[in-house]
């Protein structure tokens, strides 16, 4: 991608900003975190180029190690099959193939460095050293000062910005209204140039320090990814100021005007007035410029060879037990429970679980908002926030209220037991220190050797109460001063509830009880908490979710709009809602005063199941703690992963997605009898009554962004851990709500901290749709822009065909067929346990014998 | 309770040797360290007890003589009173609870041995010092804090701002150890051998001769410059917030509990040199309200959590400083206690913020400016529109820039140092070659004798030219070569000028440059290798991450950097002290330049082995054109 080129005499400073900002960051303030491809930036690129591009860009690492790699070949985790696929899908010739083939096995001591980044490597670069100024470590840290000060939510006692003031005026407020100078700025040259706008300021300094307005682009990109994690913030936040709870008025252009003054400030004072310009550096033309020629992607042929052979080496792990599943049965008897779950990969094994311990119980995969898209407001909440995907724009808001009669709220500021949270004066400060030190002996103590026998204090939204009624009928059409409806209608309603149902292909044979489990997670002491609940509901715990659609569904004039429109919900089905906690592997079951008692027997049934089928989850999940009991006994694992996510010193209270890698869009009956060890997102979709691929590309177009989306930043993560993600927790410090940094005065993280995705195998995500090629061709049609996903092999897609289970791969020369060595058969076992016992690392896929048909 | 003693020092000096010989499995680790831990944390229960026992009487046990020559001793001398009994518990709680804390919270960290021996090193560090029965004993362990805090702060070491951090909050140190150093030497020349801490209160009981007085005063100024750089006090505040970089409970144990109360303890410790007069009690005053004024201001303009912990941290400190100068000795005691555990409980849980104000404030903004009109009638007609403004921004810039402490310091202290060096890189060469010859000349009129008093004025250009070199050193910025070769020629100056001035003193200068010599070669040879091909010049801001690709040759270079600055681990550290002491027990003056030497040449080595050794290692070759 050019970046922009001046046209004419002219520089156009916005065209040339909005270029800009696509290669930064797109992560949001902390308390909503969302999955997505770490490199959208390159995502027009197909996915190795794209890959190459940014970690020039960025000096980032684009594969795993060699050595990793001819590890895992070792010990048989990639197969000499994989090997010579994807030698074949490489494209080099016979010769250079076998030269190929030869050198992979070979040490290489070369490739374990990232290369020297091209963003931060530049002419920037080049001229700050020329100067012996170390501009980054005297710029830096006043730009971050004044940009968490202004953006903080409130970590600091006193606000820098006062109602509804710019970054760039309250900039200018400080330095030209205060008896103190406002360093570096007071220095006259920038001082007098602060009475204009920004973007004069922008183009006088850019006159000053470069010269020459064709690296004018050049120079500002250099500035903004000096810094990616607050660039990307300021830039996220200028395009939603709504993303933060305290709105503030801030943009790239004011950024980099603050900047640019600043350095030159910095340099005016250490230089003086007369200094060396970018465009007289005698080395200018060696300096390679972010342009075309220079991002001429380098594909490292062997690393990449290994990658797919490591990614196809698990990818036909399923693909041959999918070949190898019967063709599906006519429709049995009504099941007595049907569960609809998150899509989410932690609910995979739950799942599998939950049907081995009652037979009875038929499950179903949607994303976890169940449909239902709204701002949601708790009883105890002081804002609302969004309940759905990302890429919806919620427009009604849902506000729970009691009837119960609540002790007023005490103000959490006077309460002791925050104090060590809490403002106060700086003789009270005193006092307290004095006096309730040792109060947080004694408790720090217990928390660090009786981490389970009491909460630090911190409510989890996900421990939220489950008491309040939901508003959810909408009273009046007005909207609210902030332009949300305040609840549904009943055509809403029905349409979502009709939408979900249809997509999930739960359109007759209802079962008497219908439960809708959606998950969060909780954890203590982790500012990462978002990243660890629902994705679909944009890092929230799914409950006011499950609630809403329960709800809905047992509406009756809900039901009769269903019916005029073929869905015909029997008077006996009843809907229940329930939340999956992943970290601690509980079930809470909400509004049961008001289920009908008809199914107060299969409630019993399921729960008592859903009991059990927790407790056998927390011991698969245990295999992968490390410092965890490998025991048989499931109910010391239960009580090891409670006692994990009450730990303020653990920093991995659940492994997450740790596990992703594929997600299979089809009938339960696909799956059923696979032991997939937690590896797969698993939506439900009832192939036959897609004929048009209508409701397949509704599917696709939430799965390519959120599991794509999960997939991708995880793979990233993993690869660059310090580039593309977060690096380690240990040493994060939370600034201003809005994201985490290292020490006082890092750039912002951005991506996912190494905790998370240590045990992470970074291979792209397999969809495997259950559909023939011609319906899924129109259902890929529908989705415009979301093709890049597959068309650029962002994720890899296959197809499985509902009756003869052939496979094709979906690729740029369109689908091609898939022959997998017939000696490649799943292995097979009785049941789950006999699979996971003493296995610490990833498993294939299994055949399960043992099950209930 | 001697065994007991010498167990809380010696143990936590078992861990560190244990799990430096361990193979790096994280599982053996973590328990060498948690029974150590048992042990020591039991060992300090069984000696408190004991001790309370004994009815709460001051005690006092010496080892053996390190080294003895004519009037000059260096025991092993511990000493536990009150003081030494209020942290030596907090010591063994807190690391306790750190200890298995870091069990799980460190897991899988690459770093896992590295950060448990840097801990045990810190423990150490600390026993040594609450345990010291002498300043001598004190300044040992001074060090070792200083060097494991400076290795904890860098401990994430391939990103450049927790490397530029540690530097800061070393230079810091280094400066303020300067402080303890002279206020050793200092010790030794008014007490003589009776520079015990038990012998101290004593001491003052007959009536202070008139001179005594002005000694005392130094001493005293001295003994507090230390205090409050290790405490981050006025005007010292701004290394403690930024050297918030480690793993957080590392930042917990050392900025939040432990280390950041050792001024006050030094302070305790030495109460009775400076609680004589109320001019060192007005200082600790000042510096302590100082402190708590400019601290609790920045307090509330710092957006990130660690940070407002730190300056809530430093006010506190700075209230035990006003308490001390008032002679509320028990007070303090109480007050370090608490704020030790608060400050830990906060650090350790400063992730759950986010949380907290989310979900149980529900604050998310906050107030500063005068919102409401009526709290303007207040104020002069004249003044209205315009002063509110002006002083809110005023008070706002002051409280975000942290009180422009940082800057006041660098302006003072090391701008100047930079200016002198810089000046004397650019000397041409034969000038250099001129210097060396006079010296020579210089030398030759030494050994010929041509009077007795000559040796002492020799000295004087000797030791000027020793605090040039370091001073070129300083900031030199191009060849690591050359900073390393002026630190050693620095410290063979120093030898030289104290032989001038007391040619007795021959053997002493031996044992100084026995330690200096060998990590100076080293340092070459390591330097040598590591650079072999690389052009430094070219790049001289890169950090080459020379520990993640040559970790054998690092270790090597970082050992020899222990040694050339002095570190409590060669001679040269007991042979600092002897040439102090020879050379300015008959010429105070002398422990100015050699102190400053002392300090700006352990900078500059610091500076060196960070550029070298630390980063994030890339292919460099790929780009060059």
């Amino acid at each position: 991608m050019p970046i922009h080129k001046h046209k004419g005499d002219i520089f156009d400073l916005d065209a040339a900003i909005q270029h800009m900002a696509h290669w930064l960051p797109s992560q949001g303030p902390i308390k909503d975190f969302i999955h997505h491809n770490t490199l959208h930036a390159v995502q027009h690129f197909p996915f190795h180029e794209g890959v190459a591009v940014a970690a020039k860009v960025f000096g980032a690492r684009s594969y795993l190690p060699l050595a990793d790699y001819q590890q895992r070949f070792q010990t048989g985790r990639i197969t000499p099959d994989a090997i010579d696929w994807a030698i074949a899908q490489s494209g080099c010739s016979t010769q250079d193939a076998q030269i190929l083939r030869d050198s992979m096995f070979k040490d290489d001591h070369t490739s374990h460095h990232p290369p020297i980044s091209l963003a931060n490597d530049g002419i920037r670069n080049a001229w700050v050293n020329r100067l012996e100024i170390d501009l980054n470590a005297l710029v830096h840290p006043v730009m971050f000062r004044l940009l968490s000060n202004y953006l903080d939510q409130g970590i600091s006692r006193w606000a820098l910005p006062k109602n509804g003031e710019n970054f760039w005026d309250c900039v200018v407020r400080l330095t030209l209204n205060s008896l103190i100078p406002l360093y570096p700025f007071h220095q006259s040259i920038v001082r007098e140039m602060l009475r204009e706008n920004p973007e004069q300021v922008i183009l006088t300094c850019l006159e000053k320090i470069v010269g020459d307005e064709s690296l004018y682009s050049q120079y500002l990109l250099e500035v903004l990814l000096g810094h990616p994690g607050w660039s990307g913030m300021v830039h996220i936040i200028e395009g939603n100021p709504q993303a933060l709870l305290a709105p503030r008025m801030i943009s790239l252009k004011q950024m980099l005007a603050v900047e640019l003054a600043c350095e030159l400030a910095f340099v005016d004072k250490k230089k003086g007035t007369h200094f060396l310009k970018i465009a007289e550096l005698p080395e200018l033309a060696a300096i390679p410029l972010f342009d075309e020629d220079h991002l001429t992607p380098q594909v490292p042929l062997k690393l990449r060879v290994w990658h797919e052979a490591m990614e196809w080496s698990l990818h036909s792990e399923l693909l041959a037990a999918l070949r190898d599943q019967p063709a599906p049965k006519v429709a049995q008897a009504a099941p007595e429970v049907q569960a609809i779950f998150c899509i989410d990969d932690r609910e995979c094994s739950l799942r599998r679980y939950l049907e081995e311990v009652h037979p009875g119980v038929e499950t179903f995969g949607a994303p976890g908002f169940f449909g239902i898209d709204f701002l949601y407001q708790g009883l105890d909440d002081v804002y609302p926030v969004a309940q759905c995907p990302a890429v919806i724009k919620p427009k009604h808001l849902i506000k729970s209220s009691t009837t119960l009669q609540r002790a007023p709220k005490k103000d959490p500021r006077q309460d002791l037991s925050k104090m060590h949270f809490s403002a106060h004066s700086m003789a009270r400060g005193w006092i307290y220190t004095q006096t309730l030190g040792f109060a947080y002996a004694a408790r720090l103590a217990w928390s660090v050797f009786r981490p389970a026998t009491k909460l630090p204090g911190i409510r989890t939204l996900s421990e939220l109460e489950a008491h309040g009624n939901l508003h959810l009928l909408r009273e009046s059409d007005e909207p609210n001063e902030d332009g949300y409806l305040l609840g549904f209608s009943l055509a809403e309603m029905a349409d979502r509830v009709a939408g979900l149902l249809r997509s999930i292909g739960l359109t007759q044979n209802f079962a008497p009880l219908i439960l809708a489990a959606a998950h969060g997670s909780s954890s203590v002491n982790n500012p990462h908490f978002a990243a660890y609940d629902c994705g679909a509901c944009a890092g929230k715990p799914g409950a006011p979710n499950a609630r809403a659609f329960a709800w809905m569904a047992n509406h009756p004039g809900v039901r009769d709009i269903l019916r005029q429109r073929g869905i015909d919900i029997p008077d006996t089905t009843h809907f229940a809602a329930s939340m999956h906690n992943t970290s601690r592997d509980e079930m809470t079951y909400f509004d049961e005063p008001s289920l009908d008692k008809s199914v107060h027997p299969q409630m019993q049934a399921f729960k008592r199941a859903m009991g059990i089928a927790l407790e056998r989850n927390a011991r698969e999940r245990c295999r992968w703690f490390e410092l965890g009991p490998q025991t048989p006994d499931n109910k010391v694992a239960h009580r090891h992963v409670v006692t994990r996510a009450l730990s303020i010193f653990e920093p991995r209270p659940e492994y997450n997605h740790s596990n992703n890698l594929y997600c299979v869009v089809g009938r339960r009956q696909l799956t059923r009898h696979l032991f997939l060890d937690r590896r797969a997102f698993l939506q439900s979709y009832d192939p036959q009554s897609d004929v048009d691929g209508e409701l397949l590309a509704k599917i696709l177009s939430a799965i390519f962004p959120v599991c794509g989306g999960i997939n991708l930043e995880y793979l990233f993560s993993r690869i660059d851990n310090s580039m593309y993600g977060a690096g380690t927790k240990l040493p994060h410090n939370v600034i201003g709500l809005l994201g985490v940094a290292n020490g006082v005065e890092g750039d912002l993280r951005t991506g996912l901290p190494s905790q998370m995705i240590e045990v992470h195998e970074p291979a792209r995500l397999l969809i495997v749709v259950e559909q023939c090629t011609d319906v899924i061709d129109q259902a890929l049609v529908k989705l415009a822009g979301l093709r890049e996903w597959v068309d650029n092999d962002w994720v890899r897609f296959v197809s499985c065909d509902p009756q003869t289970r052939a496979l094709m791969l979906y690729g740029q020369q369109g689908w091609q067929k898939i022959t997998l060595p017939s000696a490649l058969v799943a292995p097979s076992a009785k049941r789950s346990e006999a699979v996971i016992v003493g296995q610490t690392k990833t498993i294939p896929v299994h055949q399960l014998t043992g099950r209930h048909v | 309770m001697n065994v007991l003693l010498l167990a809380c020092v010696l143990l936590p000096l078992l861990g560190l040797s244990l799990i430096f010989l361990s193979d790096g499995n994280e599982h053996k680790i973590a328990r060498i360290s948690l029974w150590v831990t048992r042990a020591m944390s039991l060992s300090i229960i069984a000696l408190l007890a004991l001790w309370a026992l004994s009815g709460f009487k001051a005690y006092e046990y010496q080892w053996f003589v390190l080294y003895q020559q004519d009037d000059y001793q260096f025991p092993l001398l511990f000493y536990l009173d009150r003081v030494g009994a209020a942290y030596l518990f907090c010591v063994g709680m807190i690391f306790t609870i750190i200890v298995k804390y870091c069990r799980v919270y460190m897991h899988r960290d690459a770093g896992y041995q590295r950060f448990f021996q840097t801990i045990f090193t810190f423990a150490f560090g600390l026993n040594v010092i609450v345990l010291a029965g002498s300043i001598d004993m004190l300044f040992a362990g001074w060090e070792v804090v200083g060097i494991s805090s400076f290795l904890l702060i860098a401990f994430y070491r391939h990103r450049w701002q927790p490397v530029r951090n540690a530097l800061r909050a070393y230079t810091i140190y280094r400066l303020c150890d300067v402080g303890l150093l002279m206020g050793a030497w200092m010790s030794h020349m008014l007490f003589h051998e009776s520079q015990h801490f038990s012998q101290m209160a004593g001491l003052f009981d007959q009536a202070i001769e008139p001179a005594g007085y002005a000694a005392l005063s130094v001493l005293s100024w001295l003994i507090i410059l230390a205090a409050s750089g290790k405490s981050a006090q006025f005007p010292f505040c701004f290394w403690l917030p930024r050297a918030m970089e480690g793993p957080t409970p590392s930042s917990a144990i050392f900025y939040g509990a432990l280390s950041i109360h050792l001024g006050v303890f030094l302070l305790l410790r030495t109460m009775p040199i400076w609680s004589f007069n109320f001019l060192p009690r007005l200082m600790i005053f000042s510096i302590g309200l100082l402190t708590v004024i400019v601290a609790s201001l920045s307090e509330k303009t710092q957006s990130n959590i660690k940070g407002q912990v730190a300056y809530a941290s430093i006010a506190q400190v700075g209230f035990m400083f006003i308490e001390l100068s008032l002679g509320l000795e028990t007070l303090v005691l109480l007050h370090f206690m608490s704020n030790a555990f608060l400050r830990c409980y906060q650090l350790l849980v400063s992730p759950s913020i986010v949380a907290h104000l989310l979900r149980v404030e529900g604050a998310v903004d906050t107030d500063f400016y005068i919102k409401d009109q009526r709290k303007l009638q207040y104020l002069p007609n004249s003044l209205r529109d315009v002063l509110p403004d002006v002083l809110q921004n005023t008070l706002y810039v002051f409280a975000l820039q942290e009180g422009q402490l940082e800057l006041l310091v660098r302006n003072m202290l090391w701008e100047p140092l930079k200016k002198l060096g810089r000046t004397l890189n650019q000397v041409s060469a034969w000038i250099k070659w001129l210097t060396v010859l006079a010296l020579l000349v210089w030398l030759l009129i030494a050994v010929a004798e041509v009077s007795g008093v000559a040796g002492t004025y020799l000295s004087m250009p000797v030791s000027l030219l020793m605090v040039l070199v370091s001073a070129s050193a300083f900031s030199q910025k191009h060849s690591p070569f050359k900073v390393w070769n002026s630190i050693a020629i620095s410290s063979f100056l120093a030898a030289l000028a104290v032989w001038l001035m007391v040619p007795s003193a021959l053997f002493d200068l031996f044992l100084f440059l026995s330690g200096i010599v060998p990590a100076w070669l080293l340092g070459l040879l390591a330097m040598y290798f590591l650079l072999k091909n690389d052009n430094f010049a070219e790049s001289s801001f890169r950090y080459r991450a020379f520990s993640e690709t040559r970790p054998g040759l690092s270790l090597l270079l970082f050992l020899s950097f222990l040694g050339l600055v002095g570190f409590p681990i060669t001679p040269a550290f007991l042979g600092e002290d002897l040439l102090l002491s020879h050379a300015s027990s008959q010429h105070p003056w002398f422990a100015a330049p050699i102190t400053i030497a002392f300090v700006v040449n352990g900078i500059a080595a610091a500076r060196v082995f960070m550029r070298l050794c630390m980063g994030r290692p890339v292919e460099v070759k790929e780009f060059r054109l």
